[in-house]
């Protein structure tokens, strides 16, 4: 309790409560804009907290990442269009209760669920890290590799299309891992004599050219239609649940809140699964499932709660095993490891201040969403009237600021450039890019944790299978291999 | 959000075949590297492993059964759009050429504009005045806000000198 204490007095620091502000407000923005995810934004706004304190940064991206499940909400209770993946949910019971004239008891509903379960998550990650992290001091080498190789096997597992594509993805992303400098013994590897593959393919520029560039395109692709907003309520007052619904919710946010963490927790998992999870789970409870997708209270409550528990539970084992969930949480792997910090057992003892700031901006994060999400959801709608041709340049020139301003190297632009067309071309064909990055950022990881085992055994793999833990992890990423390969699954993928 | 499940599409097929070369590409030059030292697994042995596992799969896929759908911007994998649809696509392809290539040679204002003058005017055909004057601001905004307050590093051509000899 003292450690955190000592969270809430670094973040009440003028500097870090602006960061956080301008996280959670740029959050809310980017889930309100159907398009641009909060990976685009964190891998855009990346190189720009390069001059920033660690914690102030961390505490921003954090922001942006947590406020997004508020502002995908919002399009998707007025417009049936989520801002984002985790509020895809949201817009079949969401939509149908605003078209009833209950918009501002769904977005009331929402904000207030999503409070709940966002704070009962950041409670969660506050008594649930330091004993995991306590745990993890216990790892070495070969379960580290082990917990690595069932975490990415997890997340292909998870992924939405069929798994050797998943597959290829996660050995795409570990290979563009090895280009560079060998991170042992400094030999180059796959730079082709090319200087500025010399420090290997940077972050920044993988990232804003699969996320960023390749959105550029798809929205070239979009054609314009006239979007459809319903009347977004004005004062608190409209936004208020009649008592009615207010029963309803309870239970559903209860479930929501216990069900997101947990799928959080998961490597593959977060905000995007336990929404959907929540939904089916409050569908299988009702006494009405027939009421689902034509308003239910319960299809909204539960999946609004689920969405931003699981975004709080996936910062556990980033936090404490250095290990991402999902593509963001690499992306901010990727933020700590910039600036010098790597996360893990150990940042608990040697960078207490960091781990709790971050935690305790959660907590202060959280409140400021409530505030900004109920009275200020009519001007944020406004920004959705903001035409492609105008958007597209100021996204560009952002994204041109974040390549060159990381390397201060033009070569880091063509290399995002050309990452833009790959990754429009993958996502265009259906490959899931999210893989690419997790693997690219556990790679470096991955790969030291291997050779060091593989060094200590003299060579013998069965090191991999030497601790109960590691043999635990092997056999946890083979059972998910012959699973994702079961006919059953394979029907379903078709 | 559907996604093609298959493998019949061209567009599928040589996007697959793209990673196949760029593991075959790896693989070749991991192969020049030491896999095994006296200390251990050398520079080239997780590279080599890596590689060697992406062909593999890049091979599965490409001879996994499957049918053409719905990509992820909604429209078949076959189809590519209307005419307008294509030459706008087209045109901001171009914009990020231009991105790149303004960045090695023409400095922050002159690409910022010219990108805009790209999308604004040409594939969104808003009036010059409008891709001018948008064009302009933006540069205006990045290299005041970003270049100057922030002191982030952009791209330089002879403006952005210009103007940080005045305000620095």
């Amino acid at each position: 309790m003292e450690a955190l204490l000592g969270g809430f007095a670094v973040t009440l620091s003028f500097d870090n409560l602006f960061y956080c502000f301008v996280g959670v407000l740029l959050g809310t923005i980017v889930g309100i804009l159907p398009g641009l995810g909060p990976l685009t934004t964190i891998a855009i706004l990346l190189p720009i907290t390069f001059k920033m304190e660690v914690t102030s940064a961390i505490i921003m991206l954090s922001g942006i990442y947590y406020g997004v499940a508020y502002g995908g909400t919002v399009t998707s209770v007025l417009m049936r269009i989520p801002g984002e993946a985790s509020s895809v949910v949201t817009c079949l019971d969401g939509y149908e209760m605003a078209r009833k004239g209950r918009a501002g008891a769904a977005l009331g509903i929402a904000g207030i669920g999503s409070f709940f379960a966002g704070t009962v998550g950041v409670i969660g990650i506050t008594f649930l890290s330091p004993p995991l992290a306590e745990l993890v001091v216990a790892f070495g080498p070969a379960e580290y590799a082990m917990l690595m190789l069932a975490g990415l096997t997890m997340v292909t597992y998870m992924s939405a299309g069929s798994l050797p594509r998943a597959l290829l993805m996660a050995a795409f992303g570990l290979l563009l891992g090895t280009i560079g400098s060998d991170p042992m013994n400094m030999t180059p590897r796959l730079t082709f004599g090319i200087m500025a593959l010399g420090d290997g393919v940077n972050l920044v520029p993988l990232a804003i050219g699969l996320f960023g560039l390749s959105e550029v395109l798809f929205m070239a692709r979009q054609t314009a239609e006239e979007m459809k907003i319903l009347p977004a309520p004005t004062g608190v007052m409209g936004f208020l649940p009649s008592r009615e619904e207010a029963r309803r919710s309870v239970a559903p946010v209860m479930r929501g809140t216990v069900l997101g963490f947990l799928v959080g927790l998961l490597p593959g998992g977060g905000a995007v699964l336990a929404s959907f999870l929540s939904y089916a789970m409050e569908r299988k409870l009702s006494k009405h499932p027939e009421e689902f997708g034509k308003g239910a209270v319960e299809g909204l409550a539960g999946p609004e709660s689920a969405n931003n528990a699981g975004t709080a539970g996936a910062f556990v084992p980033l936090l404490c095993m250095g290990i991402p969930a999902n593509a963001i949480t690499a992306l901010l792997l990727g933020a700590f490891i910039i600036h010098g910090v790597t996360p893990g057992p150990t940042i608990l003892e040697r960078q207490p201040q960091i781990f709790w700031g971050v935690v305790a901006s959660m907590y202060i994060g959280n409140v400021m969403l409530l505030i900004l999400n109920l009275p200020l959801i009519g001007l944020f709608v406004r920004i959705l009237q903001i035409p492609r041709a105008y958007l597209t340049p100021m996204i560009l020139a952002v994204c041109l600021i974040g390549v060159y301003s990381s390397s201060g190297n033009p070569a880091d632009v063509l290399i995002a450039v050309i990452f833009g067309f790959v990754g429009y071309g993958l996502r265009r064909h259906g490959f899931d890019l999210g893989i690419v990055i997790l693997a690219y950022v556990l790679g470096p990881i991955f790969e030291r944790s291997v050779r060091q085992s593989l060094a200590i055994s003299d060579g013998d793999p069965m090191i991999f299978l030497h601790s109960y833990l590691s043999a635990g992890f092997a056999i946890v990423a083979v059972a998910l291999l012959i699973a994702g390969l079961w006919p059953a699954r394979k029907k379903k993928a078709a | 959000m559907s996604r093609p499940t298959g493998m019949r599409s061209t567009g599928t097929r040589l996007a697959t075949f793209g990673l196949l070369a760029a593991a075959l590409v790896g693989l070749w030059q991991s192969l020049r590297l030491e896999s095994w030292g006296f200390d251990g697994p050398g520079a080239g042995f997780f590279p080599q492993l890596v590689a060697g596992v992406c062909v593999v799969l890049a091979l599965v896929v490409l001879v996994s059964p499957g049918r053409a759908g719905a990509t992820e911007d909604g429209a078949t994998e076959e189809s590519n759009g209307t005419p307008e649809t294509r030459r706008t696509f087209a045109l901001y392809a171009l914009a990020l050429v231009v991105l790149a290539a303004g960045t090695a040679y023409a400095g922050f204002v002159v690409t910022a504009v010219a990108i805009s003058v790209i999308v604004v005017r040409f594939a969104e055909r808003r009036s010059w005045a409008a891709a001018l004057t948008y064009g302009v601001a933006c540069a205006a905004i990045g290299l005041v806000c970003f270049g100057w307050l922030l002191r982030v590093d952009l791209p330089e051509g002879p403006i952005e000198r210009a103007f940080y000899s005045l305000v620095r």
